[in-house]
């Protein structure tokens, strides 16, 4: 199996859309002759031409309302937004315009939108620019959000995504884009709403998504060499959930670490936790530990902001508590 | 151009249609048997009609809240409109979208929330048809209080960057909500501001005179379709209902509503069929009679139409 860089898993899944679907056209911020700010899209500019590798002016709602209104009529659009955080001047069409119109219209029109963008902390980029922001796109019935872990996933549900017919919130992360993984042989289509078991284990699952899924398994490495045994469960899918696969992990092992790296109040550990009781309940042996993102805008100073984003050590720590 | 007797009286028979319809609602709310307010466009029914008459039905239209006008214009029936006024399965969205009107099937592309968000989602159906190479022309119409809104640059400055087939319509009703529009907005004429991006702009003083408001209309619709891309035209007019339906009203002055009234623009083209003789004072009272039965008809349609079931809440939320 060759071994890709995310970043490259999300090019070939965008290059070999296009090449299958000519209605299939991607619109963003320097995405074109630049090849995009994260070089996601290199190459395409050059492949396909100034028509379907569009640059746009910076503004996000019109970005995201010519998707809206290109998907309602016959074309396949993929919008980059630069970063998630720029997606808040685009929320209203995502919310209002991409969630709700085919529900509105009782559906009378389909929207297959796809909205690539990355998130997360960790460059120094300070409190406006490294938010993790997926669980608002998650608490809106109508949208799709995935947000995968690997190259390999990352690859698989992206060419879902674009062949879907909802609108679909693709969140990325910019720790993520340089890591490698084995890419499997052949045409690669990973269904949305199934989550993934990354490692297993017997005495605690650990339950994360995008780049905390590598987090989780760098802790649950070291853990083995200290004797306990953790199962890593990747969301991959925020709405709608895989309760099945995550309960089915929890109930073996009884005990659930929930991790993200957004705050944490009212977040996805926050609904992860929810249904894991009530589904669970009588099978764990702990109370189910929450692992967030401090709960402040993000500081710069390098040393503060990695104390604002957990880490393997944290979970190692949140771990042992449990299992002791 | 001039219009045909035929197309004369197709044209004042929905300017009817749509005053009858408002009325009706009206009457219906008074009544308590509808519970949806109104924001009707008593007075502008020239320019909803005027600038739907040059799009073919399969063009794409965006509309407004005020009114039924350009919904008519368009060519949705009104059984659709009120079964889903009623909330009814026999609705087009079957009861989920209420005043938010859609009819695909003649180009309607449904009234969203946010004022002026669907300027940037008329400039996306836009470059789907010239990317798809099917000649549709996109019309994003709307009012002088939404060209106030962000979307209004951003669509501007696309929409001529890549020569997209859209025309803007502005009705300037003088109006925006519950304030004359001079207060919230810096220029007296919202057309100009098109030539700040290279776009051609127009604007019909009358918009009261469906002949005037139809002539631009299509001049900026065929260049639309020629390639040529986009136009701003604004119809200067007056909003003579008041916002909506529980508007205690009062911001505008009574002698400036009767001045309008005046110039209500289907007593004037009513005027002229009669003066040009396309039809006779008594043929046009046959016509209102039978609008007035094709409304009532489309009322007791709705309803006598089923309401949704609860358990299918969930019916049409994903693909």
């Amino acid at each position: 199996m060759p071994v890709i860089t995310y970043r490259e898993a999300l090019n070939q899944a965008l290059r070999e859309e296009m090449q299958r679907d000519s209605n299939v056209f991607l619109m963003g911020e320097d995405i074109g002759l630049f090849e995009g700010a994260y070089k996601v899209t290199a190459g395409l500019f050059a492949e396909f031409g100034e028509k379907r590798v569009r640059d746009t002016p910076i503004a996000e709602e019109e970005i995201v309302g010519l998707g809206i209104g290109s998907a309602m009529v016959g074309l396949r659009p993929v919008i980059e937004i630069m970063t998630i955080n720029f997606s808040l001047l685009a929320l209203d069409q995502i919310v209002n315009n991409a969630a709700k119109l085919r529900y509105m219209f009782a559906g009378g029109v389909q929207m297959p939108l796809v909205i690539r963008m990355p998130e997360g902390g960790g460059n120094q980029l300070t409190a406006q620019h490294s938010q993790s922001l997926a669980v608002w796109f998650a608490h809106v019935p109508g949208l799709l959000v995935v947000a995968p872990s690997s190259p390999a996933d990352a690859k698989g549900l992206l060419k879902t995504s674009i062949r879907d017919n909802n609108p679909v919130i693709f969140i990325e992360h910019f720790a993520l884009y340089n890591t490698r993984g084995e890419l499997p042989d052949g045409e690669l289509l990973l269904p949305i709403g199934k989550a993934d078991v990354k490692r297993v284990g017997e005495d605690v699952t650990i339950i994360s998504h995008s780049r905390m899924v590598q987090v989780a398994l760098a802790a649950a490495e070291q853990l083995a060499g200290q004797g306990i045994s953790a199962e890593v469960v990747d969301l991959r899918t925020l709405r709608p959930l895989d309760k099945e696969t995550v309960v089915n992990s929890v109930r073996k092992t009884s005990r659930a670490v929930v991790l993200e790296e957004g705050w944490p109040t009212y977040g996805i550990s926050a609904e992860v936790t929810a249904f894991v009781q009530d589904m669970a309940f009588d099978y764990l042996d702990a109370p189910i530990r929450r692992i967030g993102g401090a709960e402040v805008p993000m500081p710069y100073a390098r040393n503060v902001e990695r104390a604002a984003i957990p880490s393997d050590q944290t979970v190692i720590a949140a771990v042992k508590e449990l299992v002791a | 151009m001039a219009f045909s007797a035929e197309e004369m009286l197709a044209l004042y028979r929905k300017m009817l249609l749509v005053r009858r319809m408002e009325e009706k609602h009206g009457e219906l709310l008074a009544s308590g048997d509808i519970w949806m307010m109104g924001h009707f466009g008593t007075g502008q029914e020239a320019v909803a009609i005027g600038i739907t008459a040059p799009l073919k039905k399969e063009d794409y239209l965006f509309p407004t809240h005020r009114g039924v006008g350009e919904f008519i214009g368009k060519g949705m029936v009104p059984k659709d409109i009120w079964a889903e006024y009623y909330g009814r399965t026999t609705g087009l969205a079957k009861g989920k979208g209420g005043l938010h009107l859609s009819d695909v099937r003649v180009g309607l592309m449904g009234l969203v929330g946010s004022l002026g968000a669907d300027f940037a989602v008329a400039v996306g159906t836009a470059l789907s048809s010239k990317m798809r190479g099917t000649g549709q022309v996109t019309m994003i119409y709307f009012g002088d209080g939404t060209s106030n809104q962000a979307d209004f640059h951003p669509s501007m400055n696309l929409a001529a960057l890549w020569q997209l087939p859209i025309v803007f319509a502005c009705a300037n009703n003088q109006y925006s909500e519950l304030a004359h529009y001079r207060e919230t907005t810096s220029t007296e004429h919202i057309a100009p501001r098109a030539a700040g991006y290279g776009v051609p702009w127009k604007i019909v003083e009358d918009g009261n005179d469906i002949q005037a408001v139809y002539a631009a209309t299509a001049e900026a619709v065929d260049r639309a379709r020629r390639g040529e891309g986009p136009t701003l035209v604004e119809y200067k007019t007056y909003r003579i209902a008041a916002h909506f339906t529980g508007d205690p009203g009062g911001y505008q002055p009574k002698e400036e509503i009767e001045e309008w009234k005046k110039k209500d623009p289907i007593d004037r083209f009513r005027a002229r069929i009669i003066e040009q003789k396309v039809a006779t004072a008594d043929d046009l009272e046959n016509m209102n009679r039978e609008v007035i039965a094709e409304v009532e008809d489309a009322v007791k349609y709705a309803q006598e139409s089923p309401w949704p079931a609860p358990e299918d809440i969930y019916q049409d939320l994903y693909a």
